[in-house]
């Protein structure tokens, strides 16, 4: 595979497909096309497969361009894989037109996005194999599409009765064992239902969106330099990762350079999240395998950075550290000079913890060879993150798109290939180094200046961007388009987790239901974050 | 098995490190703590979720960490609500998980204890007038207890819980 310029990709798509038309790109390292919907599935196709392409389904969103136009936008983004460039497919529907091929039988990534599509905007996906609702439950009345510019954000929902249909396999000895909402632990609901002949899982299906809380809605009621506090609780332990990314795609929109100081300290914000969830993450892991000496040390260490982060910024989360523009508060360099010793001690603790943990020949017994995601099916589902790193997804966007200071800072991105649930320990061991690695580079490389910019002039009715960031658990995009007098229009919100659910269905395959808890522990997604 | 050891010497016992938190302004009520008396000096805690961003999910399993260690106060995380005493409601109630969670009361048994933990569950915070939130906690179950901050600090909590099974003088 050989990496092209821009150009070249641009000249091979309108090449393939004269009837494209060529728009001005979004955002840097990006180019964007107009498209007749019924050339779609063709289109994505060629993308998804030519070997000079091979773009990764990485987002696909609708918006209501009501009432200023009578259309609905369908926004497809591909995400090229040698150059790491974004490719930008747009199509209209136009009057009452509320059809669109489905691209999701030969693009699985595509499947919950159409899904969502259909059940926030009541657009149909044409062919897709699946068309049973997702976001909305069964008892949602009929023709409810909340994200429909004429549906009232605040209004009451009625109530209907109906059933969702599991699929169910049959044969001697085939049962199926319900789990959720409410789980066992405490952590959040979702319902897991398993077909299992004996021991070994033969088929998982999710349930979830119970958590739904019309986020999205909330988001198109406040204006575009208000909506930070929102954008930090789609979901908590993600606060640093969804904050940046929404302030970035808002500094994009109003023309604000962030200045470089500001930029530093979100970068390093964002190391300080990884950390603490990285070291829970293990020690959880360790917990679900009855290791309970691991899951005391990392459950310290991760209280240690909680209480750390609670001492610089005034929570525990880093809520409120960053805003549109930069950062609210600076962070002297005495401060961080502390804070280097401080992790440098987390660092040889971990350390000392990691050699007692992969020394422990059963604890490697359990983890080895569990909840096998395979490169294959990682691809196919456009698997992201630390689960996608674990799997020999070679992506990250710290590396692959820098933003905030990473474009100063290398980062070595940590990679394995067997997909079990010991390569994801092993990923979040290895980040847990480089980001305290990457928190020293900051310290020595942060030059002093300004930490924000005042916010300029209004964005144009219209006016679209997209922002990626690499939080903890892997990309975070948000795609916001701008409305009247500065309001929101559209956020469209996506959390790794969303991806990187369908594939768990496939990870826990072959497995035995006691260890279910610890594959979903080595992926470790978010439900509030996937359900919205 | 000597590297063990030797690590758990050199960290040494690390409950209790943790910047106290201030006693709550508002005291709990007479009947509460009547209620909260039947279970003496243990809490069974049965936690549920009806829509939060999970960061009051992620405070309450830092209780159970060596640093908190809520079991040394007798309080326990039970598996089932059938085992619990108190039940423990985070987040703004999602149209969704609104029969889960009343499924949920009916299977505690008698006496119980309702606690709304951080401001989602006491006034649907950033969320309140969303088409999928159907309101407060206590709209759709009876409240005892509320523990504001989003999301309070474990030290909060456990001050609240432990100031809770205080007898009254």
């Amino acid at each position: 595979m050989v990496i092209m310029d821009t150009n070249a990709y641009d000249d091979m798509l309108k090449t393939a497909f004269p009837a494209i038309r060529a728009n001005e790109p979004v955002c840097t390292k990006s180019s964007h096309f107009q498209v007749p919907k019924n050339l779609l599935p063709a289109i994505t196709h060629y993308i998804h497969t030519q070997p000079n392409l091979r773009g990764k389904l990485t987002l696909l969103w609708a918006c209501d361009h009501r009432p200023s136009r009578d259309t609905y936008g369908l926004y497809y983004l591909f995400t090229l894989e040698a150059s790491h460039h974004w490719m930008v497919l747009s199509t209209e529907l136009t009057n009452t037109d509320r059809l669109f091929p489905s691209i999701t039988p030969h693009i699985h990534a595509a499947q919950w996005y159409e899904r969502e599509i259909r059940d926030m905007f009541g657009l149909i996906p044409q062919g897709h194999p699946d068309l049973r609702r997702l976001v909305r439950h069964e008892h949602w009345p009929k023709g409810t599409h909340p994200l429909r510019k004429d549906f009232p954000w605040n209004c009451v929902l009625g109530r209907q009765q109906g059933t969702y249909h599991f699929p169910h396999i049959e044969g001697e000895g085939v049962f199926e064992v319900p789990v959720g909402p409410i789980h066992a632990g405490i952590i959040e609901p979702g319902h897991f239902r398993f077909s299992v002949a004996g021991e070994p899982i033969m088929h998982l299906e999710l349930r979830h969106f119970w958590k739904h809380r019309g986020v999205e809605k909330l988001f198109e009621q406040q204006p575009l330099t208000d909506a930070v506090s929102l954008a930090e609780r789609v979901s908590g332990d993600t606060t640093v990762g969804h904050s940046l990314a929404y302030c970035q795609a808002v500094e994009a929109l109003l023309h604000l350079d962030v200045p470089r100081r500001a930029k530093y300290l979100r970068s390093l914000f964002l190391e300080l999240e990884r950390l603490y969830n990285h070291l829970g993450d293990i020690g959880a892991m360790c917990n679900d395998t009855a290791y309970a000496l691991a899951h005391a040390h990392c459950g310290r260490m991760k209280e240690q950075i909680m209480q750390l982060n609670d001492r610089l910024t005034g929570s525990r989360f880093l809520r409120g550290v960053i805003q549109v523009g930069g950062v609210p508060r600076d962070i002297e360099n005495a401060q961080l000079v502390k804070i280097v010793e401080e992790l440098n001690r987390i660092q040889s603790d971990f350390s000392e913890v990691g050699a007692i943990i992969f020394a422990n020949a059963s604890l490697t017994d359990r983890l080895e060879t569990t909840g096998v995601l395979n490169e294959q099916t990682a691809w196919d589902h456009a698997v992201i993150g630390i689960v996608g790193r674990a799997s020999g997804m070679n992506c990250d966007l710290r590396r692959d798109r820098p933003f905030a200071a990473y474009d100063e800072l290398p980062v070595n991105v940590a990679l394995y290939r067997y997909g079990d649930v010991r390569a994801r320990l092993r990923v979040r061991g290895d980040e847990i180094h480089e980001s305290i690695r990457l928190i020293r580079d900051i310290r020595r490389k942060i030059p002093d200046g300004p930490i924000a910019c005042q916010p300029g002039s209004l964005p144009n009715p219209g006016d679209w961007t997209l922002s990626a960031v690499e939080g903890w658990r892997g990309e975070i995009l948000y795609a916001v388009t701008a409305g009247e007098g500065g309001q929101i229009h559209r956020c469209k919100v996506r959390d790794p987790s969303f991806v990187n659910w369908p594939a768990i269905q496939w990870a826990v395959l072959g497995n035995i239901i006691p260890d279910f808890p610890l594959i979903n522990k080595s992926f470790n997604l978010s439900y509030a974050g996937n359900d919205l | 098995m000597f590297r063990i050891i030797k690590k758990s010497l050199k960290i040494g016992v690390v409950t209790g490190r943790y910047p106290r938190a201030e006693t709550p302004a508002i005291p709990i009520g007479a009947e509460v703590k009547e209620k909260a008396g039947l279970f003496k000096r243990s809490l069974t805690i049965r936690e549920v979720d009806t829509g939060s961003c999970n960061a009051c999910e992620m405070e309450m399993n830092a209780l159970l960490n060596p640093v908190y260690d809520a079991e040394r106060c007798g309080i326990h995380i039970s598996a089932s609500p059938r085992h619990a005493d108190a039940l423990v409601v985070t987040g703004p109630v999602a149209i969704n998980m609104e029969r889960a969670l009343k499924d949920v009361y009916k299977q505690t048994p008698d006496p119980k204890i309702v606690i709304a933990l951080g401001d989602c569950a006491i006034n649907c915070g950033l969320f309140k007038g969303s088409y999928a939130v159907t309101g407060p906690v206590d709209r759709h179950i009876p409240v005892d207890l509320r523990i504001s901050g989003c999301p309070p600090r474990p030290a909060e909590i456990l001050e609240m819980l432990t100031e809770l099974r205080k007898p009254t003088v």
